[in-house]
């Protein structure tokens, strides 16, 4: 039980409960996407203790660290062209006037 | 051998020359004619001899010159001359010439063929080919009304009598081992009789006696020298050289029963020619009587007088026809009442004919005397002498009537001049077969040591026939038919039929057995079109079903769904940061759930 | 134990936990980004420090790509990107700070109550972690690898179409005339 290792999880979940409060108060897409970049961010460095302090030998820790970076990446890049799209179409990416994409 | 060769291979070639090269065909015709009576010639006087040419296995085809065979090939040969010379003049102004003498020529081949055959395999081949023969050229003049029924009823009716010498001649090859005619010739015993019988049947056929003698009256469509040729002299003559060369084999009761049909059929045919309105069916009629009477002499069990009778007849008979092509010429038409008088017209073939018509009836010394009177000592002398005798006397009687009848339309009535083309090369022919009337008589005693078969002579026999003779032709110059026959004249005019005839008797009944199977296979073929339907019903059911089974069911699943869809769509509210609140929270929930099972478990 | 490496580690930490807060309390949008940039930068710092050196270095060049990015994509969707006009942009905020706490709560209590086993202490070096990671790679991972690849082309796919434009009308025929 090393402190750091406490420490970098701690650290990790506070972004994470940032991350949440951003995605759900905001009212702007891109806001929201980065309260989901902070979210990844907290996950991100829960691994990388996780693997620094418990087994730095196996590297698959930082494998899967990659795919965690990669599919931020995505993520954002898809988000984005959503934003594009629904921008181009109603001249606005705020989420509370989307309500009728329930019809 | 090289002379068997000629006589049947020289017609045949001149006939393939001439459907080849169509020109010059009388030319090839007389000369191929020529050549095959020089050949014939050579095989009367020289030795016997023997083509055997390769066949079935085990049964080779053979060409045999025995005096019998060379005998009845020279006269083949010298008839079908003459009456080529004559046809060469009778067709001067016919556009068809090739045809028909290509198709004289391949009969004249089958004919020789038919008559030096030593196997019954090609003696069979030559009867077909003689019938097919006698088809086309009957049917010759195939645009005029009526001739293409006569054809082809002559050709049904010596066809269907063939199977007689089918079955015939398997029976002997089965019971001797070969199909050697000689060999079969000593068959006996029951099958002796029971094949004689269809041979029987097969020479009526061909010989038309009664009751199948009808087609030869309907045969007289065709052009005068084919009658003169095949209908008097040649093809009708088969069943007799037929009945002639298996004579040896045929036991008593066969025999009886060919003298019986011999006599009905004269007796029939006599009083048919007794009644006829047309000069050539009168003569046609007059044919059956005349081969009635030698069939009476071979049931008599005298072959030999039916082969000098069948010699004589055929020049008879083809100078008759001959001269009555000349009177067909010369007043268009046929028919006695037409050629009243014509006698006038040509007094120079009138006087042959009247000279072959008395020897037909009898008058010494024309061949037919001696013929004749062979044939009535023969029948005085068989066995059943108390039948055949008297209808040997009818037959003479009738001959003699209406041969007078005949003479006496012919020469009473006013001329008629017309000039005739051809007239020089008719003479020729008609002239020829004349002399051979005269002729012959004197030559029968030379053919009785030549066959050396023994000859029955009977002074008794001598002056019946004259006494007959006589009678017949007193009776046919002085009184008409009419008085003469009485009641018999109308029947005589159908042909005698009894029961309806041929046609009630067997085209009837074939012709419902037809109507019959068109209906059944009408009936087939739409029970088989509603096999098919019922197919194509069940497929459309099927198709249907499922259409509005399955897929309704289906489609009703899909609306559910949507339905389903749609109630569920009115909990959610549509706002997006809502939904993700909730979907946070839910998640979390999950996941503390799944914790504290873990931890607990 | 308090090691250097646990006071960098502290440090990077508050600074990221600081300007992640930031980023949600700005009005500015422009300085949301840069706060998010400093503090995904300060994420990298940790790795680092955590001896991962390739992650670290990876996760700073490409955080630096895409916030900038982002910040061209707020200025262009976003009403007030300089935040002059100081409007409260949020709505459940207390449900969604409720959430945010009870969250962090509870990965915090999982952190320091559950016994992680024994620490590594030594790391292997960097050279050789890269080449482990290379090897890792390409060797025991490949179908991560592959499906990493396949994926990132579907991706680049959908959001290329998703957001281009559809040709006008009057354009399609024009090109057609021009053959």
């Amino acid at each position: 039980m090393s402190v750091e290792l406490v420490w970098a999880l701690i650290t990790g979940a506070a972004l994470f409960g940032v991350g949440i409060y951003g995605a759900l108060s905001q009212t702007n897409l891109v806001m929201i996407m980065m309260g989901v970049e902070l979210i990844l961010a907290g996950a991100l460095i829960n691994l990388v203790a996780f693997w620094r302090y418990l087994h730095p030998d196996a590297m698959s820790g930082q494998m899967f660290v990659l795919i965690v970076m990669t599919v931020m990446a995505l993520e954002m890049a898809v988000g984005f062209g959503v934003a594009i799209a629904r921008f181009r179409s109603k001249g606005s990416v705020e989420m509370e006037e989307a309500a009728e994409l329930k019809e | 051998m090289t002379f068997i060769g000629l006589v049947i291979l020289v017609p045949l070639l001149a006939a393939v020359a001439i459907l080849c090269w169509r020109k010059r065909s009388r030319e090839l015709a007389l000369s191929a004619t020529g050549i095959s009576f020089l050949s014939s010639l050579g095989l009367l006087f020289g030795p016997g001899s023997e083509l055997i040419l390769p066949g079935l296995p085990n049964m080779p085809l053979r060409l045999v010159a025995t005096p019998l065979t060379a005998l009845l090939s020279t006269m083949v040969a010298v008839v079908s001359t003459l009456v080529l010379i004559y046809a060469t003049g009778y067709m001067a102004k016919d556009k068809e010439k090739n045809r028909f003498f290509a198709t004289l020529l391949l009969f004249i081949a089958a004919m020789q063929t038919l008559v030096l055959a030593g196997d019954w395999i090609l003696l069979l081949s030559a009867w077909e080919l003689i019938g097919l023969s006698s088809y086309l050229l009957i049917g010759f003049w195939y645009e005029k009304p009526g001739v293409k029924t006569a054809a082809t009823r002559a050709f049904l009716v010596t066809r269907s009598a063939d199977l007689g010498l089918y079955i015939a001649a398997f029976m002997l090859i089965a019971s001797a081992g070969s199909s050697d005619i000689a060999t079969t010739l000593n068959t006996d015993g029951s099958i002796a009789i029971v094949a004689g019988i269809f041979l029987l049947i097969a020479a009526m056929g061909k010989s038309a006696q009664t009751p199948l003698h009808d087609w030869l009256q309907g045969a007289m469509a065709g052009p005068t020298p084919v009658s003169a040729l095949l209908h008097s002299a040649t093809l009708v003559a088969a069943g007799a050289i037929l009945l002639i060369r298996t004579a040896p084999m045929l036991p008593p009761e066969t025999l009886a029963v060919i003298g019986v049909v011999g006599g009905v059929t004269a007796l029939v045919t006599g009083l048919m020619a007794l009644g006829e309105s047309d000069l050539k069916r009168l003569l046609a009629a007059s044919t059956s009587s005349q081969y009635g009477l030698m069939f009476l002499a071979v049931g008599a069990g005298v072959p030999l007088a039916a082969l000098l009778h069948l010699i004589a007849h055929a020049a008879i008979k083809s100078s008759l026809f001959l001269g009555a092509g000349v009177f067909q010429h010369s007043r268009g038409s046929t028919a006695l009442s037409d050629l009243a008088g014509v006698a006038r017209d040509q007094p120079r073939i009138f006087i042959g004919f009247a000279i072959a018509a008395l020897a037909l009836a009898g008058i010494p010394p024309l061949s037919g005397f001696f013929s004749k009177d062979t044939i009535i000592a023969a029948t005085m002398a068989a066995s059943n002498a108390w039948l055949f005798a008297p209808l040997a006397l009818a037959g003479t009687v009738l001959t003699g009537a209406y041969m007078a009848r005949m003479l006496r339309i012919l020469w009473q009535g006013s001329a008629r001049k017309k000039t005739l083309v051809g007239l020089k090369q008719m003479s020729i022919g008609f002239g020829g077969l004349v002399a051979l009337v005269i002729v012959l008589g004197v030559l029968f005693p030379s053919i009785e040591t030549f066959i050396a078969m023994p000859l029955p002579g009977n002074r008794l026999a001598v002056v019946l026939g004259l006494v007959a003779a006589l009678t017949g032709l007193l009776l046919g110059w002085f009184i008409p038919a009419r008085t003469l026959m009485g009641p018999l004249l109308e029947k005589a005019n159908q042909g005698f039929s009894l029961a309806g005839g041929f046609d009630r008797l067997c085209v009837r009944p074939v012709f419902v057995i037809a109507h019959a199977c068109e209906k059944l296979e009408r009936r087939l073929y739409a029970a088989v079109l509603a096999v098919g339907q019922t197919g194509i019903n069940i497929a459309h059911m099927t198709r249907n079903s499922d259409e509005q089974g399955i897929d309704l069911f289906i489609f009703s699943i899909v609306r559910r769904t949507i339905k389903l869809g749609n109630h569920a769509r009115t909990l959610q509210s549509g706002l997006i940061h809502r939904e993700l609140a909730i979907s946070v929270i839910v998640t979390a929930g999950l996941f503390i759930f799944a914790a504290i099972g873990l931890l607990m478990y | 134990m308090i090691t250097g490496q646990s006071i960098f580690i502290g440090f990077f930490g508050v600074a990221a936990v600081w300007f992640g807060i930031v980023v949600f309390r700005t009005f500015s949008m422009v300085r949301s980004a840069i706060a998010l940039l400093f503090s995904q930068t300060a994420l990298g710092a940790m790795f680092l420090t955590m001896q991962a050196e390739f992650l670290g270095v990876l996760q700073i060049m490409m955080m630096a790509t895409e916030m900038s990015i982002m910040a061209f994509f707020m200025v262009m969707f976003m009403m007030d990107p300089g935040g002059m006009g100081k409007m409260e942009m949020t709505h459940q905020k207390r449900l969604s700070l409720i959430v945010g706490l009870v969250s962090f709560v509870g990965a915090v209590a999982i952190a320091i109550f559950i016994d992680w086993g024994p620490v590594a202490t030594t790391v292997a070096d960097t050279a050789q972690q890269t080449k482990a990671l290379g090897l890792e790679l390409l060797g025991r991972s490949m179908l991560v690898f592959e499906m990493a690849g396949v994926t990132i082309l579907t991706a680049m796919i959908a959001a290329t179409s998703v957001a281009i434009q559809p040709l006008p009308l009057s354009a399609i025929k024009h090109k057609k005339d021009r053959v």
